[in-house]
């Protein structure tokens, strides 16, 4: 930290800091609108009548801003960083970073200009309109090949593992966004998705399930295979094993789709293939964080003193346990409890919150002093803004494990004469108090967030004065 | 773990000039690792040996269980038809009254009515028939009853619906009296339940009340309301017309609310779920349980 390296000028570290940049900011604004809607589910009152901020518009600007803009950027930043790095050679091509920054960013307003005017496809995490999806084909396409041409110039003989798991992400988004959003348009707003009935459910979930797959696994993963090692200052614990989990998580995540659709129109033959590849992800999947943890055995005395490695080896448990819980969701008995309540909420977010972010919050702690040639402003704030994720996560997913399981069992609970026990209303106000918790851990998170914020603005604005970059 | 081939790589270097290189041991896959991917992957092929499995040309693998979800939910669904069969016959045989006195039979059929009323009638009466104020859906766990609460009454409102009219009194929302008369009456109506101190306009309002505005035709003369009151002695219709004496409120008893009624009327619409063709919801025998149950939330006569 702190030296001026001498590949300044030879890689591109501009795009790194503008994708850097967003991605602070887009975290900010969808961890808020998170935190929006949980108060909502609460306290309905809380939409105040106005369409545009009813939880059927903004909960999918929430997980798009999260994804996408937030997780999608750190994507962007550290692939960019870390092929380039790793490669020895510049990005293929300067045009097009700056057309996947731009496009990139021109989709997340388009986006939150759509959502909230009710203007979507109304597929879940898919739900752009065809326009928007055809601007995200075309800034995917020059993302591939930017990251593919920097590939085919490296300087350096083998290609480092967080490339395979990064250009993985790439080509299997490319293919799931593509094929689940094959629609005829009617208008400029409107158009009719080609698949119909139970074949454009079993798309859409193929794209759902993966799309966590892809993008919240395999490219983070590949995001952790720098930085963590990086950060430890450790060898990576077994290339072996980086190579057959790789494959086998590449192999197997894209069959698993179905355990999303159990006790549904889908055939059960389809249902019983997603259950059973589930479960046999449960190991290639625990690869990666065997790896992380292991890579940083010999550097455990640095736990005390980092609270970047902190980041990291919380996020990996999170990781690890999440990637147990749902192969044990898929399995159909499980599932028969599981679906349709908070504890799919509570999984989604032990892995979102505490698998992707964090480990994005240990490497734009990283990053950010590394791009700008500069020592972080307060390694005291990073601690705290670890408490507070942490504290911020377990609330949350432990106020929808106890939430979403007691709705399960109310939903299946029948009287000594086979009658229903419960009404669904009682279901919802029996989960009241939790809704609260819930709100408050993602409130407890989003401080971290802003704590974190501060601190990177501090940490960039002790280089300004240098006067060496143009603003972006 | 002991495994750790020590300062051993795979040779392999990248991003050397800052910070630590990137580098790789090559350890072993870690055995229980292993083992237990391998078990998964048995797991799996037992699995789609007794399950429906992988799809053929023609079909599907069946599996040797014979299993098949359709079939696990019609099992479920015949073991509990089978389960209240007996129930169920001697509930459509029975009269209302016989039941209520047969204790198994009455618990069967308040379980049922329990949870259709969480489906078909909580959404306005509320959990248990507490009632919601603010849309002037009664309360169906007192003994103030708009229509009767004995068990036939009962069976007759959830199965033909009620229609409960209040006509608009105030001149600009389509009655016939001005601001002042419409407060006179209100004064008087809360006076009947003990909350007016202005005696001059309860005076006035009480020769409206009988008088003028007839209010007494449904709600009687004492303003009892329509069950129990009478209008010279006599009975009154069974128009649904509430007891303005008990401090019970359907809409609320404060007295904006009480003038907004008397202003502007009120209409409560119970539907009917028994009759009709197109607004038939419910079996004569849910009915029967329905019926059951609201009368045994704690006001059944």
């Amino acid at each position: 930290m702190g030296q001026q390296p001498i590949q300044q000028h030879l890689y591109d570290y501009e795009i790194v800091k503008k994708f850097s940049a967003v991605s602070v900011i887009y975290a900010i604004v969808g961890f808020l609108v998170g935190v929006i809607l949980a108060l909502q589910l609460a306290f309905p009152d809380l939409n105040m009548n106005v369409p545009y901020i009813t939880f059927g518009r903004l909960r999918p600007l929430h997980t798009s801003a999260v994804i996408f803009a937030f997780g999608g950027s750190v994507l962007f930043a550290t692939s960019y960083y870390v092929v380039q790095r790793t490669c020895k050679v510049r990005l293929f091509s300067d045009f097009l970073s700056g057309f996947t920054f731009w496009g990139w960013n021109l989709v997340v307003v388009l986006v939150v200009i759509t959502y909230p005017l009710g203007i979507t496809q109304g597929k879940e995490y898919a739900e752009p309109i065809w326009p928007i999806d055809l601007l995200i084909t075309v800034v995917w396409v020059a993302y591939f090949i930017n990251f593919v041409g920097t590939l085919a110039k490296r300087k350096v003989e083998h290609i480092y593992v967080a490339n395979w798991f990064y250009l993985a992400f790439i080509l299997a988004v490319a293919m799931l966004h593509i094929v689940n959003n094959l629609a005829v348009p009617v208008s400029l707003t409107d158009s009719y998705p080609v698949f119909a009935g139970v074949q454009d459910a079993m798309v859409q979930w193929w794209y759902g399930h993966n799309a966590v797959g892809f993008f919240l696994t395999a490219a983070f993963l590949g995001l952790m295979y720098y930085f963590v090692p990086k950060q430890a200052e450790r060898p990576v614990y077994s290339y072996r094993l980086s190579v057959v989990h790789f494959w086998a998580l590449s192999f197997l995540y894209i069959w698993a789709g179905p355990h999303h659709l159990h006790y549904t129109a889908l055939p059960d033959w389809a249902s019983t293939l997603g259950a059973t590849f589930s479960i046999m992800l449960l190991l290639p999947s625990w690869g990666g964080m065997i790896n992380g943890i292991m890579t940083m055995s010999g550097a455990w005395h640095k736990l005390r003193t980092d609270p970047i490695l902190r980041f990291f080896i919380v996020s990996l448990s999170f990781y690890g346990m999440s990637t147990f819980e749902g192969p044990m969701m898929s399995i159909k008995t499980v599932n028969a409890l599981s679906h349709y309540t908070d504890w799919t909420i509570g999984h989604v977010h032990s892995g979102t919150l505490g698998w992707v972010s964090m480990v994005s919050f240990g490497a734009l702690y990283h990053l950010v002093p590394r791009l700008w040639g500069v020592s972080i402003y307060s390694v005291r704030l990073i601690n705290f803004h670890f408490w507070l994720s942490t504290v911020g996560v377990v609330i949350y997913i432990v106020a929808m494990w106890i939430s979403g399981i007691m709705q399960g069992l109310m939903w299946r609970q029948y009287d000594s004469f086979g009658n229903l026990s419960y009404s669904f209303a009682e279901t919802v106000a029996a989960m009241h108090p939790y809704y609260v918790f819930r709100a408050l851990g993602g409130a407890v998170f989003l401080v971290g967030a802003l704590v974190m914020a501060y601190n990177l603005v501090m940490t960039v604005r002790q280089a300004a004065p240098a006067g060496q970059r143009v603003a972006a | 773990m002991a495994d750790l081939k020590d300062g051993k790589t795979t040779g392999h270097q990248w991003d050397e000039d800052e910070g630590f290189p990137l580098q790789e041991y090559n350890n072993p896959l870690p055995r229980w690792w292993l083992y237990t991917f391998y078990a998964t992957i048995i797991w799996a092929v037992i699995y789609w040996i007794l399950y429906p499995a992988w799809p053929m040309v023609d079909g599907f693998t069946k599996g040797m269980w014979n299993w098949s979800m359709y079939k696990e939910l019609q099992q479920d669904l015949d073991d509990v038809a089978a389960k209240q069969k007996p129930f169920n016959d001697r509930l459509g045989k029975m009269s209302l009254k016989e039941i209520a006195s047969d204790n198994a039979l009455l618990q069967f059929a308040v379980s049922g009515g329990k949870a259709m009323f969480g489906d078909y009638c909580a959404p306005c009466h509320g959990g248990g028939g507490v009632g919601v104020k603010a849309g002037g859906f009664p309360t169906l766990a007192d003994d103030d009853w708009l229509f009767g609460g004995d068990l036939e009454t009962i069976q007759e409102t959830i199965s033909n619906g009620r229609n409960g009219q209040m006509p608009a009194h105030l001149k600009s929302a389509g009655g016939a009296f001005s601001d002042a008369q419409v407060d006179d009456l209100t004064q008087y109506v809360l006076s009947l339940s003990g909350k007016s101190k202005d005696a001059v306009a309860v005076a006035r309002g009480d020769t409206l009340f009988h008088g003028e505005a007839a209010c007494n035709s449904c709600h009687g003369d004492k303003g009892d309301g329509s069950l129990k009151g009478t209008l010279a002695g006599g009975p009154l219709p069974p128009v649904g017309a509430p007891n303005l004496t008990d401090a019970i409120w359907l809409y609320g008893g404060d007295l904006q609310t009480v003038r907004e009624s008397i202003a502007k009327g009120r209409v409560g619409q119970m539907p009917a779920w028994g009759t009709g063709t197109t607004n038939r919801k419910l079996t004569p025998l849910q009915i029967k349980q329905l019926t059951l149950y609201v009368h045994s939330l704690g006001g059944g006569k």
